[in-house]
């Protein structure tokens, strides 16, 4: 098992870092951040270090306010750090230029969002495409076209979701837009899903069916999966459990996975 | 990818794009009508005012000295062959041009105008024929009109000699000269072919600079009419045997301009007026521009038609691009119309932006997809526009007559205008520049939305449901 590195050890670097483990899919290094509230910064991230490997499940806890989402938002590549370094795939992603950032993001990470997030004006099978929409420019998209259209239909119709390829968001359960959502972070293949309380807006029963659905393709794929929980029953079913207090990496603690 | 396919989701399901699409349609339909309205004004403008002028028209100061202190040399045949063999030219003709007054008798006292009373100035041409012809849009101008049209041409018996007088005239006393009115003229005169009218003249003796003696009158017979379309050409001039005027006004020099018709107007316009500027000069028929202190006068001695009518051209021209100036502020309204509604757009796809971001999306391809979505506002209100336009503009006399004969209100008022319908011509580059200008204009105005799109925080965006 990869990773039970202490923080303390990272705030003691004085000297830029070597690249970090080749075999560690996602690595954050001494991450900060603050924001400016008024005249003073307020420090959100304290320096977290963090590393998962490829077909991991991770899940993050933590009291709210804790600086979960902000520390998925820096893997997620979506927020810059004020300091420190996120590694995805070998490269570390704040020296990359915007583009190429870009093209990671869409390449490698697949998010899934607590209020499902998908587009209001494109049916269930048009926003399960989107991010191969994204990837490829027209004339490359279209060649292409019938073999996403099949892996997505297919994806959606394992999932339960056979009669709604054409509906809009607005004509499903959220239960059925969550399950959308994993077909379309599912897509082009990530290493890295990263999903921010995927069930924190579905009714338990609901919502254990999506985070069966989301484990299973997890395992089949063997997709590393960084999972945002307030709930310990799910955080018991991942291999790490991180627990997160005041900006900081509290513990980290390896489990044993039921099998 | 997406930006095609989302950019045109978008514009599907959000009717307000709608809008800013039926704003820049109204604005180009508008512009394309109206500026095809003023060219037609234009063109017709051009056809009428140049009447029975030439291309080009040679009026010496024939009184003022030359450099060498002798007067411009008169000398038909030599100036003549001077102008013939400028390799431009296709036809010349002398005219003596001097002005007079038509004298009434009994016959028509009646219908004399209540204000001008007895008189009526009249510009007195005394012309070569077969030269004229050749020269001008006499001929052309001398065949019967059209039945429609609103002043009848009673056109001449033999083309050829215009100036003999009818085979059923008889002469009371003495025969006389003939003479061709303008067909407006004739009309209120209530002139016709075999009647007989006095012309009135006061010539100036070059010496004295003052009136010569008591004056001279002659009594003409009309022979027929001509209708050239320009108003006060119609209404004032006459035209005579050449050599007859000269004996009327008892004028030793028979000619004072000449009318040259060139090969092809448009291409050799400033070429043939400056050589034959130049050979006139240098044979002392013109005054030399250089070394001339009033050069700028003499200018006017060679000078095209569109010279000598200028001004009108100009006021036209000049009413055309104010009419373009003012129609680009409903363009620039339009502008801001597709500027309001991607704003709203950007405002209301605050989550979609995020989500797109989160997705792999570059912030320039999010700037593009709104681009994107005024490019298609901007692509269909012109081409619905320019479509509308053009229509409009074929076939804006019969949209003219149903809109006067539904609403019961006269629009244009046929007249006014010398035209019996709204004259317009579609130009291919004015319409392309229209098209042009709409576009770029509502690429401009969708960058700034655009723009903001792009800077937009994908963690803001997708912080709130």
């Amino acid at each position: 098992m990869q990773g039970t590195q202490d923080s303390s050890n990272a705030a003691q670097r004085t000297t830029p870092a070597p690249a970090p483990d080749a075999s560690m899919l996602l690595v954050g290094r001494d991450i900060r951040r603050s924001f400016p509230v008024g005249e003073r910064r307020l420090e959100v991230l304290h320096g977290v270090d963090l590393e998962l490997g490829p077909g991991q499940r991770i899940s993050l806890m933590g009291a709210s306010g804790a600086g979960k989402t902000t520390l998925l938002n820096i893997l997620g590549l979506l927020d810059r750090p004020t300091e420190g370094e996120v590694w995805l795939d070998g490269q570390e992603a704040w020296s990359l230029t915007t583009r190429e950032r870009a093209l990671l993001r869409n390449a490698s990470i697949g998010f899934v969002f607590q209020f499902y997030h998908l587009l209001a004006e494109l049916n269930a099978l048009e926003n399960t495409l989107l991010p191969a929409m994204i990837a490829l420019p027209p004339a490359a998209y279209r060649s292409r076209k019938g073999e996403f259209e099949d892996k997505a239909a297919a994806m959606l119709e394992r999932f339960g979701l056979t009669n709604r390829l054409k509906h809009r968001p607005g004509q499903l359960s959220g239960g059925e837009q969550q399950r959308v959502a994993i077909a379309r972070a599912l897509l082009l293949d990530p290493p890295l899903i990263i999903a921010d309380e995927p069930t924190g807006n579905l009714d338990s029963a609901t919502g254990e069916r999506v985070l069966e659905l989301l484990f299973e393709e997890q395992e089949s794929r063997s997709t590393a999966l960084l999972l945002v929980t307030h709930d310990r029953r799910l955080a018991k079913r991942c291999e790490r459990v991180v627990h997160m207090e005041d900006g900081l990496v509290q513990a980290d603690s390896t489990l044993t996975m039921p099998t | 990818m997406y930006r095609w396919f989302l950019s045109l989701r978008y514009l599907r399901a959000r009717r307000t794009n709608w809008i800013g699409a039926v704003g820049i349609t109204v604005a180009v339909a508008a512009l394309i009508l109206i500026l095809s309205i003023m060219s037609g004004f234009l063109q017709e403008g051009r056809d009428h005012l140049r009447g029975n002028l030439g291309d080009l028209i040679v009026m010496p100061n024939q009184d003022y000295p030359l450099l060498d202190r002798t007067l411009p040399r008169t000398n038909e045949t030599e100036l003549m062959e001077l102008v013939r063999a400028n390799p431009h030219v296709s036809g010349a003709a002398l005219q003596l041009a001097w002005y007079g007054m038509l004298v009434p008798d009994e016959k028509n006292a009646l219908l004399r105008h209540p204000i001008f009373g007895d008189l009526s100035l009249i510009h007195l041409v005394g012309i070569d024929i077969p030269d004229e012809y050749e020269a001008s849009d006499l001929y052309e101008n001398m065949q019967p009109s059209d039945a429609d049209s609103a002043f009848q041409v009673t056109p001449v018996a033999d083309m050829q000699e215009p100036f003999a007088p009818p085979s059923f005239y008889t002469p009371d006393g003495a025969p006389k000269a003939g003479i061709v009115l303008g067909a407006q003229l004739a009309a209120s005169w209530n002139l016709r072919p075999g009647d007989e009218v006095e012309l009135f003249s006061l010539g100036i003796d070059p010496a004295t600079r003052s009136v010569q003696g008591q004056g001279c009158n002659r009594t003409f017979v009309v022979t027929g009419t001509f209708r050239s379309g320009e108003n006060d050409m119609d209404m004032e001039r006459v035209y005579v045997d050449r050599r007859d005027l000269a004996d009327m006004l008892g004028r030793s020099t028979a000619w004072s301009q000449v009318l040259i018709k060139l090969h092809d107007y448009e291409r050799d316009k400033v070429a043939a007026v400056d050589t034959l500027r130049r050979s006139l000069a240098d044979s002392g028929f013109v005054h030399a521009l250089s070394g001339n202190d009033v050069s700028d006068y003499f200018k006017g001695e060679v000078r095209t038609w569109e010279d000598l009518r200028g001004n009108m051209l100009g006021a036209i021209e000049n009413e055309k691009s104010l009419m373009g100036i003012m129609l680009s502020l409903v363009m620039v309204v339009a502008g801001f119309t597709v500027f309001a509604i991607l704003s709203m757009m950007v405002t209301e796809k605050r989550r979609d932006i995020g989500i797109l971001t989160a997705l792999g999306a570059h912030p320039r391809g999010v700037m593009s997809l709104f681009l994107m979505v005024g490019c298609w506002q901007a692509f269909l209100g012109a081409s619905v526009g320019a479509l509308l336009g053009v229509v409009g503009a074929l076939n804006i006399d019969a949209i003219e007559r149903w809109l006067s004969s539904t609403f019961g209100i006269q629009i244009f008022d046929r007249t006014i205008y010398l035209f019996d319908h709204i004259p317009s011509v579609i130009e291919t580059t004015g319409v392309a520049l229209i098209l042009l200008g709409a576009i770029a204009c509502t690429l401009i105005f969708a960058t700034i939305p655009a723009w903001r799109a792009a800077r937009l925080n994908p963690i803001d965006a997708l912080r709130f449901e």
